[in-house]
Order: C-alpha cells, then structure tokens, then sequence
C-alpha cells in the first residue's frame, strides 16, 4: 500500500471510530486529539485496530513513547499514515 | 481488543512480551495509556509479562455505578489475576493506582512479589500533608477556576466535590469547562462524575495507617524530587519493614509523564534488584 493509499484508509477508519463520529475531511494535517476529539487511550485501541486490519504487528508502542517524550504531543494523521508506510512497506 | 470479565465487569487490558507477571495501575481519572506514553509498556516487556488495564469506570473499562474504594478496585486487580493466569505478580501503580497496589498486597501478600508505589498519598495518611504546601492543587484549582468550576480550599483534593460541580454546571459553564479541558476529557469526567468514585477514593477502606505500616513485601516508593506528598513518601520508608526510596528528578507528582526515563530508569533497576521468581513446583 502507497502512503496516500494508507491516508484514505485512515480516513474512512478515523471518520467513525469507536462510535465517534466525525464529519469533516480527514488529511495529513488533522490532528488526532485536536482536531478528532480522541484521547491517547483511543491511540492504544486504534493501533491495535490497525495491526488487526493490515495483520501484522505493528510497533505502536514505539510510536506512542516518542509522542510521550516530544514537545507537540498531538498526532497528524500524516505522520501516521508515515508510520505505516515505513512498516507496512516491503 | 482485550476485554475480560471480572467482579461481573468487563475491564480492558492490554498485554506485551513474556516473563514475571508486573501489572501497570494507572491512577483515578487516567487510564492504560500511560503506561505506553512513558515506554513502561515497551521496556518492562523486554523481560516480564506485561498487563496494563483500565481502571473500572476509567478507559474502554464498563463503567459500574460504585465499588471505587481501594478496598474494592483491590478485589478487581485481584480478580484480573485471576483471569490472566498470573498467581503472582509485581504490581506497578501510580497515584490511586499505588493505594490499590498496596491494598491487594495487604489483602493477599503471597500474591504479590513486590510493590512499586508511584507518588500516592493514602486517605489514612491524609494528616501527614500539608495543604498549603500543595502546589498540585493549587494548580488544579487555577485550572478548574479558569473553565469555570470554583474549588474552595476547605475541600482540598475532594474529587466527590470537583465532579458535583461540574455535573451542575448550566450550558453556557459546560460548554466553558469543555472548551478549556477538552471533549474526551469532559466526557471522562462526567462519566466517573456520576459514580460513587471521588466520594469512595476518600475513604481508607480498611487500609488504615497501621494496616499499610504492615506491608511487608518488598517496595519502592518512587516519588518526583519535587512531589507534594514527600511526607507520605517518607512515612512509607519510616514504617513499611522492606520499602526504599528513589526519587525521580525533575519531577512533580506525575512522574510518568514529567520524566519518562527518570522514572523508568528508577522502576526497571528497581524491578532488576527482584530478581526472578523461583519456577513454581521447581528445584531451588
């Protein structure tokens, strides 16, 4: 899957998650707890939402400790789709 | 994800890597994400079985009406043991998390091989701080002030109080308070607002000073250089008969977050200086 394969899959993903839904566009510059309204936990469950749907582990445990440790603790929906990419890839 | 009944409630966990049993208790308006934010999640699943789960009412947890206290949340953690296989297990919590911790080791100390207590302050040992000196509800108060919800300092750190409040605000306070705090913030407060949760976790529950001076398994008291219940901290280290103490530099009353590899350069040595359980039924 390409990057941007991967950032419409995230939005068609994102745009109701968990019973949450949300009704404006989704591209790499939306934020995860700004813009979405989602809390690190639903991080947790959404990681482990895509393991499921690319099935393969994923090192989202990784992803989250550097969000822990940066300044801007919000996610863009690019870097994840990045994220993906990097580890779906080959 | 993981879900898995206990005390007829379904609690969330998550769970990495192989080893020991350590169980990750995040405190009372938290939940599991703290323990991946801070890398607990990655590391300590290098060498242990690692399980961290929502606190009932908390997280993807359910929700149930009361059975806040430390006394109950205990009976769940107990419970979650149970559930997962673990007959023994180094339990790792913080804040309130640290009191539940503390109460399954004093309910059922064969079960628990150490204890690591992350910056609590016990209801039993509420007398040992001193309000004025508590910047973190100083703190909070200006926050909670600024979207609207007025804290008096006759309540200090009355969570019972805090949720009352912001349950009563009109919708002009709530959409404020929503605002300054966020939606899933919000959400979570009014959610655990409506339970018996901040009137519970004021209560010791049987886990009085005397009880909790009784813990003998082996713990740390890990408090942030700077946190607002060192006089607790040197309580625990005055009166548990096998707790040390390490402080984690830089940081206030929420470690985890404030220093990461402060904080789990302190819980991993500490957890290293455990050692491995003996294999059960095995030669020693």
């Amino acid at each position: 899957m390409s990057e941007s394969e991967i950032l419409d899959d995230l939005g068609r993903v994102l745009s109701d998650f968990q019973g949450r839904e949300y009704s404006g566009p989704i591209g790499p510059e939306t934020r995860f707890f700004e813009d979405l309204g989602l809390a690190s936990i639903d991080a947790v469950v959404l990681g482990e939402a895509l393991q499921d749907r690319y099935g393969r582990p994923l090192p989202f445990g990784e992803l989250m400790a550097e969000l822990g440790r940066r300044e801007d603790r919000d996610l863009r929906v690019g870097e994840l789709a990045a994220f993906l990419a990097r580890h779906l890839g080959g | 994800m993981p879900k898995i009944p206990v005390n007829g409630l379904t609690l969330h966990l998550q769970q990495a890597g192989d080893g020991p049993d350590v169980i990750l208790i995040h405190g009372v308006t938290g939940d599991l994400s703290i323990w991946y934010l801070c890398r607990a999640m990655v590391e300590l699943a290098i060498d242990h079985r690692v399980t961290a789960y929502d606190l009932r009412g908390h997280g993807y947890s359910e929700v149930a009406p009361s059975g806040y206290s430390s006394a109950d949340q205990a009976a769940d953690l107990l419970g979650l043991m149970d559930a997962i296989g673990a007959d023994r297990a180094r339990l790792v919590g913080h804040s309130f998390g640290a009191v539940i911790a503390a109460h399954a080791a004093l309910l059922a100390p064969d079960r628990v091989e150490a204890l690591v207590l992350s910056d609590p302050y016990f209801p039993a040992l509420r007398h040992l701080e001193d309000v004025s000196r508590w910047g973190h509800w100083q703190a909070f108060r200006e926050e909670a002030a600024g979207a609207g919800v007025t804290l008096s300092d006759e309540h200090w750190y009355d969570l019972g109080k805090f949720f009352d409040q912001v349950l009563h605000l009109d919708d002009s306070g709530m959409l404020r308070f929503r605002r300054a705090v966020g939606l899933p913030a919000t959400e979570r407060l009014l959610r655990l607002g409506r339970t018996s949760c901040g009137e519970d976790t004021k209560r010791d529950a049987g886990l009085t000073a005397d009880r909790l001076s009784s813990i003998a398994v082996p713990t740390l008291a890990l408090y942030g250089e700077a946190s607002p219940f060192l006089a607790t901290a040197d309580y625990l280290v005055e009166h548990l008969p096998d707790c040390r103490l390490a402080l984690v530099p830089g940081a206030k009353h929420r470690a985890p977050q404030e220093n990461p590899d402060g904080f789990l350069g302190a819980l991993r040595e500490f957890l290293q200086s455990i050692g491995s359980p003996p294999v059960p039924g095995g030669v020693r």
